[in-house]
């Protein structure tokens, strides 16, 4: 008896080597795919940022940090730097807000009415980008864009939509917006959902109204969504590219330039350096990092804590 | 057993992973520069025990026009008459296959053929990318249309890079019955040549404005480089200016300040709108739709692929103060890639001259591209088409070749976005002075 109760942690302890060792191999191929396409290419943007890698000189020289220096005296980075910013800014809390909102509003209907409003909601993230952006460029068409046709029809002056400076940027928000909401809008049905029902009803016992019940039971339970749904949605803010390439192309003026955008113009259309490019996309990965660190920071990585 | 199969569960996965990962032939094929003591890419074909044939790729943009099928039956020809080449053509379009040709040409991806225009194809034989087409530029230069030619195929060192197969102007196109409805047919100039003046061109817009009989008379697309040698044209023809100045440098001069000026005040008393969110194909699609009377970017492509059974369209010329114009032309041709690799470079050049060359093919490929020879061995092949006749006749008004000078690539978002600033009210000449800096800058 007194030997079995000695062998037993040891051959646990085999059993656990060998069931990580397996554990690890099952996570070799997202591993290998991970260095390959994620890890390396990272390592090589940085490190070819500090050379002045082209096109007509691929390997490059080294130059320390001067792609960094130029970078902030770029008039059009500093633009895109703002223009990136102000997306961030407004659509972050714009689409957190909206899909909380609708997400509340439709965790309690009946199954089938709910679906119908995921889907409706779902449908322009799986549409896929290129898709809705040529519906919307139709949309916003000066000349023959549905938008104008409304505001003609109600008497009032076709606007210049994309084609305006003032403009353009907001289009761009609010094409990112609409295609935005939908993961968030099925995140938070879910997460309403799994709220503590006994909770709600202990405090409604208890004589809290609506907002008490939400701001003190609903809100802390959903906080880890509230963090996810922050986070993905500031690294697509920041990511946006496809609708500005396919929409206005950074214009006019630049007025609709990204930080993401000017990098592939740079790298693959302009002047093809690829050295400055890489330097705008570790700024741009620092950047987001920071911005990613500070919601984790400011929603106390996700708990009521 | 459960151990075991965990073990034997994982690597299937790894395996079937990491199968999955080298599973794609096509890349093979345009990949990798063999090493110069390599065998010729000899992948045969599925059956075939010679191992002989030397592998060609050729990636089409559709300069011969869109799904025609053209490209195959040549290789189809090519093959057949060549069993030592076995040519695969892959199709690429003019939105993605720019970036996909940087991608490929700075990862060692690179095709063997490209056929396009000497403004990228310059680019990458000024960068060290492609094969000397010298003894072949040499050969045919006695039998060239014009001596002018030669500058559109040879890079920075005067190397030729670029094969050439066809030639063609840029000018505007107009919509008769519009312009008639307007009654500003009265300023065009539909006798000889066509040429005809920036006084009679800003009357028709005018009238056009006055008439509406499309929305809008004109379009200055300005959101995009896609087809911005129109917009250039347009500028440099109003006051006889140029985009180089006679040190060759990019140069917005004062004729061309004049010019800027001048269609911002029509953008003002909407005798013409801008396209801030426009490349030229957006343009062209107006023009088609009858939203806009006139096109700054007609060809001899364009008159096809936008044409309408709505109205006539009409070719005309871009106005000039003198009433000459300087027409901006399209040359068509190939390159051949370095790809370290002898064989394939001799088989890409036997291929392109069997397209360009060939007494059947080489006309036949003319006639697709809708442009004209660049071969004076290949005569008239439109004989009896007198609008084409008067197309080819323009190459008397071709002005100076600037695509193929340095910084070529880096000037073309500049001019899109000074045409942006003026026509938002920024002062012409500030934007002059900008472009001409930034433009000179690299």
């Amino acid at each position: 008896m007194g030997n079995k109760k000695q062998k037993a942690p040891a051959r646990s302890l085999v059993l656990q080597r060998r069931e990580t060792m397996v554990s690890y191999l099952f996570l070799l191929p997202a591993l290998f795919f991970f260095v390959g396409f994620v890890i390396t290419p990272m390592a090589m943007g940085v490190i070819t940022s500090f050379t002045d890698a082209s096109f007509t000189n691929p390997e490059g020289t080294f130059v320390g940090l001067k792609n960094y220096t130029r970078l902030f005296q770029d008039k059009i980075f500093l633009k895109s730097a703002v223009n990136t910013v102000i997306i961030v800014v407004v659509s972050v809390p714009a689409v957190t807000a909206f899909s909380l909102w609708v997400g509340s509003a439709i965790y309690k209907m009946r199954s089938g009415i709910r679906s119908f409003y995921r889907c409706v909601f779902y449908l322009p993230v799986v549409t896929g980008s290129v898709a809705v952006t040529v519906v919307w460029k139709w949309m916003f068409d000066k000349y023959d864009g549905l938008l104008n046709y409304i505001v003609k029809a109600l008497g009032g002056q076709p606007l210049p939509w994309t084609s305006s400076e003032q403009m353009a940027l907001w289009c761009i928000i609010l094409i990112l917006f609409t295609t935005s909401i939908g993961q968030p809008i099925v995140l938070y049905v879910a997460a309403l959902g799994n709220v503590d029902a006994s909770l709600e009803e202990a405090a409604k016992v208890d004589g809290a109204n609506d907002f008490q019940v939400f701001w003190k039971i609903k809100w802390p339970s959903i906080m880890p969504t509230t963090l996810y749904v922050a986070v993905i949605t500031t690294i697509n803010s920041f990511q946006c590219f496809a609708l500005i390439q396919l929409l206005t192309s950074g214009g006019p003026n630049y007025s609709t330039s990204t930080v993401m955008y000017l990098l592939y113009d740079i790298a693959f259309k302009t002047t093809k350096e690829f050295g400055y490019a890489d330097a705008m996309g570790v700024v741009l990965a620092i950047v987001i990092a920071l911005f990613s660190a500070l919601q984790f920071k400011v929603m106390n990585g996700g708990t009521t804590e | 057993m459960k151990k075991v199969l965990s073990t034997v569960l994982a690597t299937a996965l790894v395996a079937t992973t990491l199968a999955g990962c080298g599973g794609s032939k096509p890349a093979e094929t345009t990949a990798a520069p063999a090493a110069s003591e390599a065998p010729a890419a000899t992948e045969a074909p599925a059956g075939d025990a010679s191992s002989d044939v030397t592998e060609i790729v050729w990636w089409a943009f559709p300069t011969f026009g869109v799904d025609t099928g053209y490209e195959q039956e040549l290789v189809d020809a090519f093959n057949a008459a060549h069993s030592e080449y076995k040519v695969k053509v892959e199709y690429i379009d003019f939105t993605s296959g720019p970036d996909k040709l940087t991608a490929a040409l700075t990862s060692g991806t690179a095709p063997d053929i490209l056929f396009d225009a000497p403004g990228r194809i310059i680019e990458f034989g000024n960068a060290g990318y492609l094969v000397s087409l010298d003894d072949m530029l040499n050969e045919l230069k006695p039998d060239l249309t014009s001596e002018s030619l030669v500058e559109t195929c040879v890079g920075a060192d005067g190397t030729a890079y670029m094969y050439p197969i066809s030639s063609s102007p840029f000018y505007m196109g107009l919509n008769k019955e519009a312009l008639e409805k307007a009654d500003a047919l009265q300023y065009v100039n539909l006798e000889g040549d066509r040429t005809w003046t920036t006084e009679n061109f800003v009357k028709m817009c005018e009238a056009l404005r006055d008439a509406a009989p499309t929305q809008v008379p004109a379009i200055v697309y300005c959101g995009g480089q896609g087809g911005d040698q129109g917009t250039r044209a347009l500028v440099n023809n109003l006051y006889s200016s140029s985009i180089t100045d006679a040190d060759g440098k990019w140069n917005i001069d004062a004729n061309g300040v004049k010019a800027l000026e001048l269609l911002k005040s029509m953008y003002d008393s909407k005798a013409l709108d801008a396209g801030f969110d426009m490349a030229a194909a957006d343009e062209l699609q107006k023009f088609q739709q009858e939203t806009c009377a006139m096109t700054f970017c007609f060809g001899t492509s364009s008159e096809v692929t936008y044409a309408s059974e709505d109205y006539t369209q009409i070719a005309v010329p871009f106005p000039s103060d003198d009433g000459v114009p300087s027409l901006e032309y399209l040359v068509n041709g190939f390159c051949v890639f370095d790809n370290k690799d002898e064989a394939r470079a001799e088989g890409a050049k036997e291929f392109i001259k069997f397209i360009c060359d060939d007494a059947e093919w080489g006309p036949k490929s003319v006639i697709k591209t809708n442009a004209f020879p660049v071969r004076k061995s290949f005569g008239n092949p439109y004989e009896g088409d007198e609008h084409m006749a008067m197309l080819a006749s323009w190459s008397q008004y071709y002005g100076p070749y600037y695509n193929t000078k340095d910084g070529f690539a880096a000037m073309r978002p500049l001019w899109f976005n000074a045409l942006q600033q003026v026509f938002n009210g920024t002062p012409a000449q500030d934007v002059a002075d900008e472009f001409n800096t930034a433009a000179n800058a690299g």
